[in-house]
């Protein structure tokens, strides 16, 4: 079946990796060109794959005629209590049930099986392929237009899309990642697209399969934890490569085989939902055909019209492509990166533009590479364009979130991941040829997507390292660095294969996962660690509010096992919660809103005849992230230190000092701050606060099962919700006043790492990682001015090296110079390609929110004062 | 003997980029025997623990005022050190929670110090870099250091020493054994010179770097670049002879940094800005004059840890 070509051993040897070659490469003008359009393109809203859904399901899954009345009612009175609840009122128990009851009531009324839904959102994503604008760019070698604008982001009704219904007035005009807007689209969807969903969606549904009235305010709340699965799964790395492979018709093949062999399904709703589900597929698969077909002949046409002779022969070229893939296996390593792009495309034309990734790259297209080396058909020059011109399409997605979720996901990236490097099956080395073209490539287009990530072992090359070094240096903060001894280890622990687990590839920002065979959901969950502290001191109380169970207040804790068991007792309830009402939102994508064509792409779906979101892929699990870990800790060592080992304060006058913001308790603050030890220098006193807090919470979290199968996995890492926490979480016992921002990731709190990065480096290596199943992000902030030249990659490469060797998962490093940062905060429009690695991502500086642009500017502020002057 | 289970230094410093080669930890010992005017740590000068005073960091508490056991901090001005009364015992610096009144120095044993200089093994592993002894005089802690070097050698542990070379030959003798290399600054070009602005004795110093050159550990002469104190052709040159006189190529320049002075008002010290700048100051120049000699002067192309004038 595999038609992969297989390079001889001779032609490897032949194109080992030739460095001398592969140093420096001339400005690309294509690159340059596609780059700056890009840029200079602005965002926009796209409505497209909303019309084309909606048109699709109104004719064939129309509401009956006489609930008109009563659903127009009921859209006004949801309108309003979503405006309500998007200013922070949060619905009224009663509005919730009445909700509820009349969701029930349409569903009653409008009873498509499983089966047929299957089906019908099948026939849906094919009525979308089939009517997408199709459109080629200037210059471009790889086409494939995921939105109707060159950067778009698509809005999902179907999905979570109705959150964005209190601000569609005012999407353009939002203090925080304005997205441009026309009066057509808001017609539509005011008038349109809004009321046909609002009762159909994942997020109208969702709180159907939970117990828990107040699952959506606490959600929106964002103080205890943030479920974001509403808008959509995604965070996968589908399995592209099988698409190179066999081609959709292979796949088609595949499925067919399967159908063929079904028993008898009548009476029997399991096996019937089977056939449902293979047929779907098919119907997906065909529609991938077709989308092909479609582009050639579009190819074709815009061939014959161009002026350019040369453009002219770049455009028949793809046309003749597009005759054979993505249908066909991919047999060049031209085609091979198209198909792999336009199946991406597809991609997107089902699901929620987050997290989707690419896997290792550099492995599954090597062997096309190296056979067009050997024909003569393919030169590095030109492989580097290929990949250049793939890499700036994937800069094409941005996503859409409603204004409350931007405090939380700032930054605008569709986190789409991209892994090179790491060990091969044998355990040697994967670095090839491929792995530098790929840098040599980002380094000339340099936008926000795709995430660049690094597998590192012991044998990744030294040169290898140093050119990621160099890519760093010049900021964007691309690529991260994984362990793969470390990451191996936690996926085995957590479940996976040990095979599987040597093969993981980087999902979206640092969730590590099984490219092709598990369905991670890795960014669903993400839980405010210092509010479960909080609670824990606070006899289950935030403010008025009964939270948790009752663990106490300062008089009863005697010792630091109290203090833990009651914050172990908090976190347990939160998450339960959490777990409870993801588990809630996943049942309502698997019975409401199937994604067919992404099962073709996800091993286990098809050999299972099950779909993606109904536990077809082979690894089910849940991606889980604790926020706030070295505030915790800090917290904690500061009241082992001041309270029960020096006795300087008696708990309750800390705690008290606490709750009163400090105010007027500047000394205990002080005191707190500078004469108790912090995670992040080095010290077995913070440290290993740092290190039971992660080990209680991930086997907390593992104990979780997804109704998809799989275990729920432990993360540490923030995006930006530290931001959106933090804003939210009142003052702690680490000497942090209200409402400043959360540690990011397993990073110090910002500025407490005053030894420099390899204490930094040394504490974080003392997590607990034996289960951080879903990843974890430590972000180094470099003073540019230490890392120039030479001297300065090897620096860097020494960091990585050496932080690896004491056990590090990942690192990722942020070298901006302050002045810059300030300077960018005051002229915006000076600085439109000024990228700056987040939390696990890289954004666009102007698209943060002022706090985080604050926070950032703060952060390389303290990294100048600690690391220079010494 | 406790004297030698012990050191008395002043801080530790991981991450040492410029202080030899590789990712370095750099532990600075306290006292010193010289007393140069521009010394870059002022505060590592005397032997013994002392204080040192923010004064912008003070919250007016008044906590070190009640702690103080001499009356050194009157009730009235909380945060104020009567220099004449203070034993520098470190009452108040324990009890200030603002860090504004600081403890300089601490006793530390072999073990814990062996703690602290192990913690990034695995970054001089990977980098070549290791252990800087610094200071003040490391040499001054001879006692303390034969004890201590072997449990770093034991570890495989390069250990890098950085002096200035004033003291009898025999303290920094028995040391040789655990030592990689040796910073050995040179300073000044005349006897008096050094005599009135260090303390220090050229002709000591020179002959301990004489001998060291003759030994088996790697030795690389260091000169601090002072505007307008060593600076003149003249001075350049007799530096160079003498230099070249007992056998020495190579030296490292470093540039003049006058960041130290900022620290002076925190201390009871008598020392005094000297407001220096190397704004005038041509490395380059310094280097060639040097070359010219015999010598091949490196010097580093930027200043480490100042901001590049633009
Ligand atoms: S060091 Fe001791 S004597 Fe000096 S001011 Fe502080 S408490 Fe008083
Ligand atoms: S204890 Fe510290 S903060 Fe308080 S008055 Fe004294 S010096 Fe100032």
């Amino acid at each position: 079946m595999s038609v992969q070509p297989s390079p001889s051993l001779q032609a490897q040897e032949n194109h080992r990796i030739r460095l001398d070659q592969l140093k420096a490469f001339p400005e690309n003008q294509r690159l340059k060109k596609i780059r700056q359009d890009i840029l200079d393109s602005g965002y926009h809203l796209c409505t497209q794959k909303a019309s084309l859904m909606t048109d699709y399901m109104k004719r064939n899954d129309p509401q009956p005629k006489w609930l008109e009345p009563l659903r127009r009612v009921h859209y006004g009175l949801y309108g309003n209590s979503m405006k309500k609840a998007a200013k922070g009122m949060p619905q009224r128990t009663w509005q919730i049930a009445a909700n509820n009851l009349l969701n029930r009531f349409y569903q009653r009324c409008q009873p498509f099986s499983p089966s047929e839904n299957q089906l019908c959102f099948a026939k849906a994503f094919r009525h979308i392929l089939d009517n997408m604008e199709l459109k080629v760019y200037d210059q471009e070698l790889i086409v494939g237009n995921p939105s109707s604008h060159r950067v778009g982001a698509p809005i999902h009704p179907e999905l979570g899309g109705l959150l964005m219904l209190p601000e569609i007035d005012r999407l353009d005009t939002r203090p925080n990642n304005p997205i441009p807007i026309d009066a057509a689209q808001r017609r539509e969807l005011k008038e349109e697209i809004f009321p046909f969903w609002f009762n159909r969606s994942v997020l109208a549904f969702a709180p159907l399969y939970t117990k828990n009235p107040e699952l959506f305010s606490q959600t929106t709340e964002g103080c205890y934890f943030i479920l974001t699965q509403f808008a959509g799964i995604s965070h996968v790395t589908p399995d592209y490569p099988r698409v190179l492979r066999m081609g959709f018709n292979g796949i088609k093949e595949k499925i067919r085989h399967h159908l063929d062999r079904m028993p008898d399904t009548r009476g029997n709703r399991a096996t019937e939902e089977r056939r449902a589900f293979y047929e779907a597929a098919l119907i997906t698969a065909e529609a991938a055909i077709a989308y092909g077909k479609r582009w050639s002949r579009h190819l074709t046409e815009q061939a014959a019209a161009e002026k350019n002779p040369e453009r002219g022969a770049e455009l028949a070229a793809l046309a003749d492509m597009f005759r054979r893939i993505p249908a066909e296996p991919a047999a060049t390593f031209y085609e091979a990166v198209q198909s792999l792009f336009i199946t991406h495309v597809m991609v997107h034309g089902e699901n929620f533009q987050h997290g989707v990734s690419f896997g290792r790259v550099d492995q599954y297209l090597y062997p096309y590479y190296i056979k067009d080396l050997e024909t003569g058909i393919l030169t590095t020059e030109k492989a580097l364009e290929i990949l250049g011109c793939f890499i700036a399409k994937a800069g094409e997605l941005i996503p859409l979130f409603f204004d409350r979720a931007t405090e939380f996901f700032s930054g605008l990236s569709s986190a789409s991941g991209l892994t090179l490097g790491g060990c091969l099956p044998d355990g040697s080395d994967g670095v090839n040829e491929l792995s530098y073209l790929f840098l040599h490539a980002y380094d000339q287009v340099r936008l926000r997507q795709p995430n660049f990530h690094v597998r590192v072992h012991r044998d990744t090359p030294a040169p290898f390292l140093t050119l990621c070094a160099d890519v760093l240096k010049k900021g964007g903060g691309l690529p991260a660095f994984f362990n793969d001894e470390q990451v191996a280890t936690a996926l085995v622990n957590s479940g996976f294969q040990e095979d599987d687990a040597a093969d993981y590839s980087i999902v979206g920002c640092v969730e590590w996962g099984v490219p092709g065979k598990s369905f991670p959901a890795a960014g669903a969950v993400f839980i405010n660690l210092p509010m479960a502290l909080h609670l824990a001191l606070h006899n289950g109380k935030f403010g008025t509010k009964a939270f948790g169970p009752p663990t106490g207040t300062a008089l009863d804790f005697q010792t630091m096992d109290d203090i833990i068991g009651g914050f172990t007792t908090q976190l347990r309830h939160m998450l339960a919660i959490a777990a409870e009402g993801n588990d809630a939102i996943e049942k309502a994508h698997a019975r409401h809103r199937p994604t067919p064509f992404l099962s073709t792409l996800v091993e286990g779906c098809i050999e299972r005849g099950i779909e993606v979101n109904n536990g077809g892929a082979i690894y089910g699990t849940v991606g889980c992230q604790g926020v706030g870990l070295a505030d915790v800790a800090d917290s904690l060592s500061a009241m082992d230190e001041l309270v029960f080992r020096k006795k300087r304060l008696s708990l309750a006058e800390m705690l008290g000092a606490v709750d009163s913001n400090y105010e007027g308790r500047e000394d205990i603050r002080q005191l707190i701050a500078n004469k108790t030890s912090k995670y992040g220098i080095n010290r077995v006193e913070a440290d290993r606060w740092a290190r039971i807090v992660s080990g209680i919470y991930t086997r907390a979290v593992f104990q979780h099962k997804s109704p998809r199968g799989g275990p729920y996995l432990g993360g540490f890492w923030s995006m930006t919700t530290h931001q959106g926490f933090g804003v939210r979480t009142p003052a702690l016992p680490s000497g942090r006043k209200a409402g400043e921002t959360l540690a990011n990731g397993i990073s110090s709190v910002n500025g407490r790492d005053r030894l420099g990065p390899t204490a930094a480096m040394a504490s974080a290596a003392k997590i607990d990682s034996g289960l951080i199943g879903n990843g974890c992000a430590l972000n180094m902030k470099i003073n540019p001015d230490q890392i120039q030249g030479e001297e300065g990659s090897r620096l860097l490469r020494w960091l990585i090296r050496g932080y690896f060797d004491m056990g590090g998962c990942q690192v990722q490093f942020n070298i901006i110079d302050p002045a810059i940062l300030i300077d960018a905060r005051e002229h915006p429009e000076k600085y439109r390609d000024l990228v700056v690695r987040v939390s696990g991502y890289s954004a666009y500086f102007n698209d943060l929110t002022d706090a985080m642009k604050d926070e950032l500017i703060d952060r390389t502020l303290h990294s100048s004062r600690s690391l220079c002057g010494c | 003997m406790t004297s030698v289970d012990t050191a008395t230094i002043f801080d530790i410093q991981r991450f040492s980029i410029h202080d030899g080669p590789g990712i370095r930890t750099t532990v600075f010992f306290k006292g010193c025997t010289m007393n140069c005017r521009w010394c870059q740590n002022p505060e590592s000068i005397r032997p013994g623990k002392e204080m040192a005073v923010y004064v912008d960091r003070c919250i007016g508490c008044g906590m070190c005022g009640h702690v103080c056991p001499t009356g050194a901090i009157p009730a009235d001005r909380p945060g104020r050190i009567d220099w004449r009364i203070c034993d520098s015992c470190g009452l108040c610096a324990e009890t200030c929670p603002a860090e504004a009144l600081v403890l300089v120095g601490r006793t530390i044993t072999a073990d814990d110090l062996l703690d602290d200089c192990l913690a990034d093994r695995s970054f001089y592993n990977v980098s070549g870099g290791g252990v800087t002894l610094s200071g003040g005089e490391p040499v001054m802690q001879s006692d303390f250091l034969r004890g201590f070097l072997p449990l770093l050698r034991e570890e495989h542990v390069s250990v890098l020493l950085e002096t200035a070379g004033n003291y009898a030959y025999s303290k920094i003798d028995a040391l040789l054994p655990m030592l990689d290399h040796i910073y050995y600054d040179f300073k000044l070009p005349g006897p008096e010179e050094y005599r009135t602005m260090t303390g220090g004795d050229r002709e000591l110093i020179l002959e301990n770097l004489a001998a060291l050159k003759k030994g088996t550990v790697p030795v690389t002469v260091r000169m601090p670049v002072l505007p307008g104190i060593n600076t003149a052709p003249e001075q350049i040159a007799r530096i160079g002879r003498t230099l070249r006189s007992i056998g020495i190529h190579e030296m490292q320049l470093l540039p003049y940094n006058p960041f130290w002075e900022s620290k002076l008002p925190r201390l009871q010290t008598e020392k005094r800005p000297l407001m220096l700048s190397d704004k005038n100051i041509d490395y380059r120049h310094i280097a060639d004059a040097l070359e010219q000699i015999g010598i091949a002067a490196q010097f580093p192309a930027r200043h480490p840890g100042t901001q590049d004038a633009l």
